[in-house]
């Protein structure tokens, strides 16, 4: 690269954004005094069109070699005007970006002449810093074309399907027996009053018999390494005692089993054996034998289960199974756990029998659950007449911890007293709210036919519930904020609507991916208006309630997004990764291992070097360009490509010392020096135990 | 903002002046859920005291009503609508502020006014403590001594609310 | 265990009984107690006149137990919520605790948060420790049926007191079992007892004492346990007025916790002031 460095800014006005505080022609008239700078100009959308072509054209006809643009924040824009770059031949790495509106005209509106002369000494450091900038390789892995979905509820089947469908191999792991998740649970679904495994069943079929799609049930993820396309992953496939090949689902094995337990499924309410499917349509119907309670693992008897089965399926001695899979992109769709409302004494819930969470009844009324649908309260198994809601519960509270509104229960307590209206017209219900949130399709109509259907509303959240010692029915105590009279309201049965939290085992998951959560504790999305279902790590993709409180077809929908989204990134067979990347000059280097300790990617390792000693080699793949083994590095053997100690400096002397502007002479060999630096003082291995 | 005048005026600085007294800060948060009237033991034995309207008035700005109402009174100082808030509103420290800001204005209940006059007099809510130490000493306990430190007191209560307070009394 | 004794205002005046059954209790556990010369009242009462006058109030009592080095013990939990919410404000707040100094200075006084102010019941179960009181216990109760009534300052606000939860509170609960007693839960358990509204409305108060003493007739317990003066003589003196007002009697004796332990504890009427008690007592000491 024997040529002169040839500089182009571009000063945006941003509309009035920059313009209104910055007079950018002046920027672009100091600009063009700049050493090296050949043409500087102001525009009012630099990232339009238009604009953009007007940079091509430069490039082309003035033979720019490095272009500054001075304009909103890079998160912005960098990629756009990189793209320019890269479609007229530049390497995109030649390119550096200004920030004169996030951090100059929007900080300091009212202040136009120190704006100004702001934006100019941002300028002139860029200008300082480009001449510095050296062009990168761009770099590219592969991309293997398989998927592994985390999560069998009703997003990850739909993401699953939706890539099987395009020809992608799915992996869907889900660690329950069986698949299907919470939407199995409900009854019905709002605002239509589907059945919910009417409409999910279907789903959970078509994934298990997807020729693209290999179910692990009772599975979990328990390591994932590897980098965007060829993630390795580490799978335990949990024991079931039962041949999946040979189960045909009959349950013949569980009318004879002797153990009862409480079915999960059913919240508690209800009891299943030892040996059991979680709920009559599960995928696979194939049964499992829970080894903590079996007669035979705790105590060496029984094995009756054995003698009956006709498929000769038992297998006593199944083991764990560890699975490893390459897979080019991930996918969490883990879901969310109902908030236990134990702690708020208050309402008795855990002590008071005839007070039980909206998910344990909508168990209660579902015709498979524990009373066959039929409305029965639990102290006496008596029809109530009289049955209230409490909204809130455990949401929107800054005691709980769980500040946010959990999104659908405000519709389930509409659907579930429809549901109770349609069956028992007689009884009478009460909604105890503090605001009603019927935002989606159909909600609001939904919500008036609730009151079409005699359902009533109370503004104003109940502080306690007391239980009559005999009865066992509920005394709640509210304000009617708008008759602004206190109510005490004698119920037979209070339904608590329980929010949303995330789920059990969240944390070892954010570990192993390396996904971090909002301080709600949810997972965290790269950008939430933008990139809501793109994990901060390229590669990984969120789907439904694990990303924050939401209803079916919010769920559907972000699987939809996150299946699309990983198919476009696998599509080409080759995934561009992070050009500006960790380099090691391996003279300097004394192999202290500080890089590979502090390295989050595992990008960084201590092998034998060329000239035989020990010394850090980083995986260019894997290197995200985070910086934090550069600036830990004691002897400077560590850069960081594109922001190297010259190319900063340059800058630093640019804005204090070198006013009139930099100007680097033998560029190239500056470049070539930047990314081979010498320490200003050397340190000898003697010197490093003083001080 | 033109806002039609209610009954009573609406005056949009009032709940910054109770969010200045210390611990009225947290009223902004109020949602209205109504959890503090529901747990409230006064509101559950007297219809006309009404915390969740107490908060809503002076959000609103119903400076008058809220100081001149005599329901700011019964509030028994129990906590209990703190303790259940959901966003954290202290309605105890609010109500308190606004009782300081309606003493000020002059509409402090004479119980209220008296028992203050009296500690910030004698030090104690009781005058004479010759008698209860007689009591006391019948039953073997110590006396308590608190008229030496009355001018103490005094002092420290110069320059403040309470002290205006009392010197108005006296001057009657 | 060394402390110094607060003793508010309203214990000197109207529950002497209180405090002589808590020291003879206190000499039974080897807490020594040392008088504090010269408190004022703690404030509580001024706060919803002027509040900075309730601080002050308070702080000159904050700055009297620092200077006598030991931490304090109060059988008033408003004395007790007072002084630990204003010892907190001011440790936290640094121009309160400069304006405040500035007062005490005048007065040759300094507050510094060194001591922390306990209620007697605290000192019980924490510093104490239950099974230390258990093993004082030598005529266990074991006949007699006692509800427990924190009141609310003792409890709330639970993020500045710290000492219980008051949605289903065990303190006391844990403090009358150790004497031997059976702790009644009754409906009402968490009721405030109505007594601070007595200077405004007394129906309103009494109305409120009567509720929490219906569902303490109808839980069947022989006698109701207090931790808080005011409480104490809201419960026990204003019972009679139960009488004249509603027409109703009640006959259940109040006691302070420290009377319960005494007895359990083998000392003698006298000794615990229980002749000071306005509901008689008699029948209670028969079922001993």
């Amino acid at each position: 690269m024997a040529e002169e460095t040839r500089v182009g800014v571009y000063v945006c006005h941003c509309g009035q954004n920059i313009a209104g505080t910055v007079d950018c022609k002046a920027v672009s008239k100091y600009a063009k005094t700049l050493p090296k700078v050949v043409i500087a100009r102001d525009h009012k959308y630099i990232c339009s069109d238009q604009g953009q072509e007007r940079i091509k054209k430069d490039i082309k006809k003035l033979n720019l070699n490095r272009v500054v643009v001075a304009a909103c924040s890079p998160r912005m824009h960098e990629l756009t005007f990189r793209n320019v770059l890269e479609e007229t031949g530049l390497n995109p790495y030649l390119f550096e970006m200004v920030n004169i509106r996030e951090q100059c005209s929007w900080v300091h509106i009212g202040q136009n002449e120190k704006a100004t002369e702001k934006a100019k000494e941002l300028v002139r450091m860029a200008v300082a810093r480009s001449q510095l900038l050296a062009p990168l390789e761009i770099k590219e892995v592969n991309a293997l074309r398989s998927v592994l979905v985390i999560g069998g509820g009703v997003g990850g089947i739909q993401a699953a399907l939706d890539l099987a469908e395009q020809g992608f191999k799915v992996f869907l792991v889900e660690k329950e027996p069986t698949i299907g998740g919470r939407m199995a649970q409900l009854d019905k679904t709002f605002p239509t009053m589907d059945c919910s495994i009417c409409i999910l069943a279907p789903k959970m079929v078509e994934a298990a018999k997807h020729s693209n799609i290999t179910l692990l049930t009772n599975s979990e993820v328990q390591d994932v390494s590897g980098i965007v396309g060829t993630f390795h992953i580490k799978v335990l496939k949990k024991p079931r005692f039962v041949d999946e090949k040979k189960c045909v689902g009959c349950g013949v094995c569980a009318t004879k089993c002797p153990v009862k337990r409480p079915n999960e499924f059913d919240m508690g309410l209800g009891t299943r054996k030892a040996i059991y499917v979680p709920f009559p349509q599960s995928v696979p119907l194939v049964y499992n034998i829970e080894k903590e309670h079996c007669l035979y693992f705790t105590q060496g008897v029984c094995r009756v289960c054995e003698k009956f089965c006709e498929a000769n399926a038992l297998n006593f001695d199944q083991k764990e199974e560890a699975i490893e899979l390459d897979v080019g992109a991930i996918i969490v769709a883990v879901g969310f756990d109902p908030y236990d409302p134990s702690p708020l004494k208050e309402y008795g819930y855990g002590v008071y029998k005839n007070v039980i969470t909206s998910l344990e009844f909508e168990r209660l009324i579902n015709a498979s659950g524990p009373t066959e649908g039929k409305l029965k309260r639990l102290s006496d198994g008596q029809e109530p007449h009289r049955i209230a809601f409490i909204q809130c519960v455990g949401s929107r509270d800054e005691k709980t911890g769980h500040t946010y509104c959990s999104n659908i229960c405000c519709m389930a307590a509409i659907k579930q007293a429809v549901l109770i209206k349609e069956k028992h017209p007689e009884c009478e219900i009460y909604i105890f709210y503090d605001d009603i949130r019927a935002f989606g399709k159909g909600f609001e109509e939904f919500y008036r036919r609730a009151r079409e259907s005699w359902i009533n509303f109370v503004k104003g959240i109940p502080s306690e519930t007391v239980e009559d010692p005999e009865t066992k029915n509920l005394t709640i105590r509210a304000v009617d904020l708008i008759l602004g009279k206190m109510i005490e309201l004698e119920a037979d049965l209070v339904i608590l609507s329980i929010g949303l939290v995330p789920p059990k085992g969240l944390e070892d998951l954010t570990r192993i991916l390396s996904i971090p959560r909002g301080p709600e504790g949810f997972l965290l999305e790269a950008h939430p208006k933008l990139r809501p279902v793109d994990a901060p790590t390229m590669g990984v993709f969120l789907a439904g309630a694990c990303q924050g409180p939401k209803d079916i077809p919010a769920s559907v929908a972000q699987a939809k997004a996150a299946a699309s989204s990983a198919a476009a990134l696998l599509s080409k067979g080759k995934i561009r990764v992070e050009s500006s990347v960790a380099f090691v000059n391996e003279d300097y280097c004394i192999g202290c291992r500080i890089c590979e300790s502090l390295c989050e990617y595992d990008a960084i390792e201590i092998k034998e070097s060329s000239t035989g000693k020990p010394a850090a080699l980083v995986s260019e793949v894997a290197c995200t360009g985070c910086g934090v083994c550069a600036s830990a590095c004691p002897t400077k053997a560590l850069t960081l490509r594109h922001f190297t100690d010259q190319q900063l400096l340059a800058q630093v002397r640019a804005a204090f010392f070198e006013k009139e502007g930099t100007c680097v002479d033998r560029p190239h060999e500056a470049v070539a020096e930047s990314l081979n630096e010498k320490i200003p003082q050397a340190r000898s291995m003697k010197d490093s135990g003083e001080d | 903002m033109e806002v039609k005048e209610a009954k009573s005026k609406i005056d949009p600085k009032f709940k910054f002046e109770v969010a200045r007294v210390a611990g009225g800060e947290s009223i902004r948060y109020c949602f209205q859920c109504g959890k503090c009237e529901a747990t409230c033991p006064i509101r559950r034995f007297e219809d006309s005291y009404r915390p969740a309207q107490i908060i809503r008035a002076t959000l609103l700005g119903l400076k008058d009503m809220v100081l001149d109402s005599d329901m700011l009174w019964l509030c028994a100082t129990c906590y209990s609508c703190t303790e259940r808030c959901p966003q954290g509103v202290r309605f105890t420290d609010i109500i308190r502020a606004i009782r300081n800001l309606a003493t000020e204005k002059g509409k402090v209940h004479p119980f209220f006014k008296s028992q203050s006059g009296a500690i910030a007099k004698f030090g104690r809510i009781f005058e004479d403590e010759s008698f209860l130490n007689e009591m006391r000493r019948e039953l073997g306990l110590p006396s308590i001594s608190v008229t030496a430190s009355r001018s103490e007191i005094a002092q420290i209560l110069r320059n403040t609310k309470i002290e205006t307070l009392v010197k108005s009394e006296e001057e009657k | 265990m060394r402390y110094v004794f607060f003793s508010g205002c309203v214990t000197p005046q109207k529950e002497n009984a209180y405090e002589l059954s808590m020291r003879k209790v206190a000499e039974k556990m080897g807490i020594k107690l040392v008088d504090l010369l010269g408190a004022n009242c703690c404030g509580f009462f001024m706060e919803p006149v002027d509040y900075l006058g309730a601080v002050l109030m308070g702080a000159r009592d904050l700055a009297l137990i620092d200077a006598s080095g030991c931490d304090a013990i109060t059988l008033c939990p408003a004395c007790f919520g007072h002084l630990t919410r204003v010892r907190s404000k001011l440790l936290e707040d640094e121009g309160l605790r400069g304006r405040v100094n500035k007062a005490l200075k005048e007065i040759d006084k300094k507050f510094e948060g060194a001591s922390q102010v306990k209620h007697f019941v605290s000192v019980l179960v924490r510093d104490v420790g239950i099974e230390k009181v258990k093993s004082t216990v030598t005529k266990p109760l074991s006949r007699l049926k006692v509800a427990p009534h924190y009141g609310c300052h003792i409890l709330k606000p639970s993020d500045e007191i710290n000492l219980d939860n008051p949605e289903d509170p065990k303190l006391l609960d844990s403090l009358i079992e150790a004497t031997g007693a059976k702790c009644i839960d009754y409906v009402e358990k968490r009721l405030c007892c109505g007594a601070p509204v007595l200077g405004v409305d007394e129906k309103l108060a009494l109305s409120i004492a009567r509720e929490k003493l219906k569902s303490i007739q109808k839980a069947g317990a022989d006698a109701i346990v207090t931790v808080c003066p005011l409480c104490h003589v809201h419960f026990d003196l204003n019972q009679l007025s139960m009488l004249e007002k509603f027409s109703e009697e009640y006959n259940i004796p109040v006691l302070h916790y420290t009377q319960l332990l005494g007895l359990a504890q083998g000392l003698t009427l006298e000794e615990l002031g229980l002749y000071e008690n306005r509901v008689p007592v008699d029948k209670i000491l028969s079922n001993l």
